[in-house]
């Protein structure tokens, strides 16, 4: 039954195109899919495992970097250096998981030492102009290139391929989160949320399955990041920025952190709001913030967790 | 000797929790460990189950020197703990709980080859399929042993206290443990439950699963037991059957105070 | 270079100090309600802003303005504690998210209201010490000496003064203190307001030795928490410690590599203290 709910959602997302013509509209929906994949990869992480990794946004804009770089200096093609980024991100968040799970410390810890990180990394790329051009960022000029069936070798330009690149993304990222969540490893990451001294007393490794979480995550994170930088035609330290990782934890708090799908309906809704309703930029930080602590404190389940709740009770 | 603990000692700064202390389980023995409250029993089998490392001492299962391990691994090892105070998934049903306690079930069956599962329910083919009816089957046959069949559904909030011990216990066998470590099962429990657990650890023994239990309710172990062991601040005061050890003067004035022994 | 590494060590310590002073308010703020409170970054920054604001605006005497600054950022700490931070005691998560929540809301309002263009406040002391072969200004030193006295004086307070100990019994063991007819409810509250005023007071100092903008503080409570982990949170006299250490390795460091890389020398320093003693150098129970 669920599955047919999800199957004509799907179809209709990917008809979407042939009804709307707005411009606009179809690049916010673009950023909404890649932002989704931020918020479900991010909620394996945090709302499923209970880690609260503030190291995200640096995977994402650390992927992003290194994708351009992989390709203007190996010669390789988006797709590859893509890849080569998503392995960075996987050493990386390899060695910080380890750091911060091998000696049990406490779970704040890990939100400080990846939060520590992740302003490290975006003050590297800052002060490091002769690579990475510092606070002045990259312009892309190049666009991905794919092969499709009848047109050979075709370049991904244009708002409707992105779209569809960026659906697939996403309907992939789910896939991959739902599989994970509702296997035995996503038991383990219940225990681990739960009750961890518990769920090491029952033979579950608790480290191994903390990292594994925080791998995964951060790699999608870092195939959004190259997507998303490529998409947008420029990289900025920016990326990295508190600010984003922030925006990503108000996405998942807003949609429900125990549903596999809700943080994507936050990160729509965010996606959506600034265009919606025009601020400035001092304006959203303002914006984000109260989300935050609204959610917090008045709707700790998000939107999905109090909804199902209440359709629950009645 | 299935079980083999030589000089285990384990120093908290100042206090000796436990001092010294050397003794054996064989395979298919029921077990019990005497003592007043602080004598170091839970640490005892605490230090034994992994969860902390030991002052001074070796710990020898099968014959493999486990010390050092940590816990997941030594109940890899097929040695499980219970916890005195009950450890539980507080928004997760009873049934879920023993689907989480399956985890060392499934390695054991399906090996690295588990990770397929994560491609799909199905993924993974025949084996894998199997393996995981297998596993439900077994979850279903630990709740009729632990009589929990009617909580199965229910959140673990919503458990009574003597359920929530039970949910210990069913938990710990959904791990397939060769040596079953309780600490304190029956405190706090009626005496209907005491029957009930009791009739539990028979046939656990009659499976062939060994058993060492903490109790500080004497009555209970001391017709269930084979061997038993006393401590008291941290040290073996005596060893023996229960019978003996329970009529052991040191033992008496452990409990009872001085006047009595 | 003999020099160089004096000068920098006594740099380093001074920074620290500063760290030190919000790293005592994270510390406290820890053992009496649980959270970890990086909102006393912004705290810091309203209340460098706050005395820029008297100073430089409607023209108050220095001392006036901090006395002033702390009194309003103490008031803005307690109606924090109030409609939020009252909800989330004991709850790390919770805490934190509201915190980061708080810290966007308020960098962005004072963005708005001052913009990022930096702010300076008048020369407070001009002048400078010339001691073993260094010229110090003597505003910082001014400023290192006041900051030890405050935190000096809360340690008093806390070993001394019924509230103090109150405090130090209540992170030692809740329930007997409670059950000792401490009232939990106000010593975490008074707990909150006292840290924000520290973290103003540190920030009405700040002012007068540095630029202002609206991210001021963000950096500084990263490194006054990474402070307060080092010396063991919870651990009150070990966050002053922690702070200077802290400062003088980034200073020291800062010599013979990069300036930009400062910042992640606390960091590499602070993990490699975690990696051997988890409970930090001075931590004992937590």
């Amino acid at each position: 039954m669920r599955t047919l709910a999800w199957a004509v959602v799907a179809a209709l997302f990917a008809l979407l195109p042939l009804a709307v013509h707005s411009d606009v509209v179809l690049t916010v929906l673009v950023f909404a899919c890649l932002q989704g994949m931020l918020a479900a990869s991010f909620n394996l992480i945090f709302g499923f495992t209970g880690q609260l990794s503030m190291f995200h946004a640096a995977a994402f804009g650390i992927a992003a970097y290194a994708t351009h770089l992989s390709m203007e200096h190996l010669q390789v093609s988006f797709w590859i250096g893509t890849l080569l980024a998503a392995c960075l991100v996987a050493v990386l968040s390899l060695i910080v998981g380890s750091i911060c799970f091998r000696f049990r410390l406490r779970e704040f810890y890990f939100a400080v030492v990846t939060l520590a990180f992740s302003e490290m990394a975006r003050l590297l790329i800052l002060n490091w102009n002769s690579v990475t051009n510092g606070s002045l960022g990259i312009n892309l000029q190049e666009k991905p290139t794919v092969w499709w069936p009848g047109a050979g070798v075709v370049k991904l330009d244009g708002t409707v391929p992105w779209y569809y690149v960026a659906l697939a993304g996403l309907a992939l990222t789910l896939l991959v989160c739902h599989r994970l969540v509702h296997s035995w490893m996503g038991r383990c990451f219940a225990a681990i949320r739960l009750n961890d001294a518990l769920g090491d007393a029952l033979g579950i490794n608790v480290f191994r399955y903390k990292l594994a979480a925080f791998m995964v995550g951060s790699v999608i994170a870092a195939v959004t990041g190259s997507l998303y930088a490529y998409y947008l035609g420029s990289i900025e330290p920016g990326f990295l920025s508190v600010d984003q990782s922030l925006a990503i934890v108000a996405m998942v708090l807003l949609g429900g952190r125990r549903s596999v799908a809700a943080p994507v309906f936050g990160a729509f809704l965010l996606t959506a709001l600034p265009h919606v309703i025009h601020f400035p930029a001092e304006v959203r930080s303002i914006v984000y913030g109260a989300i935050l602590i609204a959610t917090i404190l008045l709707l700790p389940r998000g939107i999905y967790g109090t909804v199902s709740a209440v359709l629950r009770r009645g | 000797m299935l079980l083999e603990v030589r000089g285990l000692t384990k120093r908290f700064g100042g206090l000796t929790a436990v001092a010294n202390v050397s003794f054996g389980i064989e395979r298919g023995e029921i077990v019990a460990v005497f003592g007043p409250n602080g004598s170091g029993k839970t640490t005892l089998l605490s230090l034994i189950a992994g969860m902390m490392r030991p002052t001074a001492g070796t710990i020898l299962w099968k014959g493999a020197a486990i010390s050092e391990w940590q816990a997941h691994d030594v109940a890899a090892g097929g040695l499980v703990k219970t916890f005195q105070n009950p450890q539980l998934f507080m928004e997760l049903t009873a049934m879920e709980h023993l689907l989480i306690a399956s985890h060392l079930a499934l390695k054991r069956r399906l090996g690295v080859r588990r990770l397929l599962t994560l491609l799909g329910a199905h993924a993974g083919g025949a084996q894998a399929a199997a393996a995981q009816d297998d596993i439900r089957r077994h979850a279903e046959g630990v709740l009729a042993l632990c009589r929990l069949q009617v909580a199965a559904h229910r959140k673990a909030a919503e458990l009574s206290y003597g359920e929530e011990k039970m949910l210990g216990v069913a938990m710990a066998l959904m791990c397939e443990p060769e040596l079953l470590l309780l600490d304190e099962p029956a405190s706090g429990l009626g005496a209907a439950e005491i029957e009930n657990l009791e009739a539990v650890l028979h046939d656990l023994r009659a499976q062939g699963v060994t058993l060492c239990v903490i109790d500080h309710k004497v009555g209970f172990l001391g017709k269930l037991a084979d061997r038993a062991i006393a401590l008291h601040h941290g040290a073996r005061i005596a060893e023996g059957s229960p019978a003996q050890v329970l009529a052991d003067p040191q033992v008496v004035e452990a409990y009872l105070g001085r006047r009595h022994a | 270079m003999a020099q160089l590494i004096l000068g920098q060590l006594l740099n380093g310590a001074i920074v620290g100090t500063l760290y030190g002073i919000i790293a005592l308010g994270v510390s406290l703020t820890f053992g009496i309600t649980g959270i970890v409170n990086f909102a006393l970054g912004v705290f810091m920054m309203l209340g460098a802003y706050a005395a820029w604001y008297l100073t430089d605006t409607l023209h108050a005497p220095y001392p006036l303005a901090v006395a002033g600054a702390v009194a309003l950022v103490a008031a803005a700490g307690w109606i924090a504690d109030q409609l939020l931070f009252r909800f989330t005691r004991n709850d790390l998560v919770n805490g934190l998210l509201v915190s980061i929540g708080l810290i966007a809301a308020l960098e962005g309002t004072a963005l708005l209201a001052w913009t990022s263009t930096p702010k300076e406040m008048h020369h407070i002391l001009p002048g400078v010490f010339f001691a073993l072969g260094l010229v110090v200004p003597k505003m910082k030193l001014t400023v290192f000496a006041i900051l030890l006295v405050a935190i000096a004086l809360t340690q008093l307070a806390l070993t001394r003064t019924w509230m103090g100990r109150a405090a130090y019994a209540y992170a030692q063991n809740a329930e007997a203190a409670q059950l000792m007819g401490v009232h939990t409810g106000r010593l975490q509250t008074g707990v909150m307001v006292y840290s924000t005023a520290l973290a103003g007071f540190g920030g009405a100092l700040y002012a007068s030795l540095y630029s202002l903008e609206p991210t001021l503080g963000s950096l500084y409570v990263l490194k006054a928490v990474e402070a307060a982990i080092l010396a063991g949170i919870g651990s009150i006299a070990g966050a002053l410690v922690g702070g200077i250490i802290l400062g003088v390795t980034e200073g020291v460091g800062s010599i013979y590599l990069p300036l930009a890389f400062r910042d992640a020398y606390g960091l590499i320093f602070l993990v490699a203290v975690l990696l051997f003693k988890p409970s930090g150098l001075f931590g004992g129970r937590r």
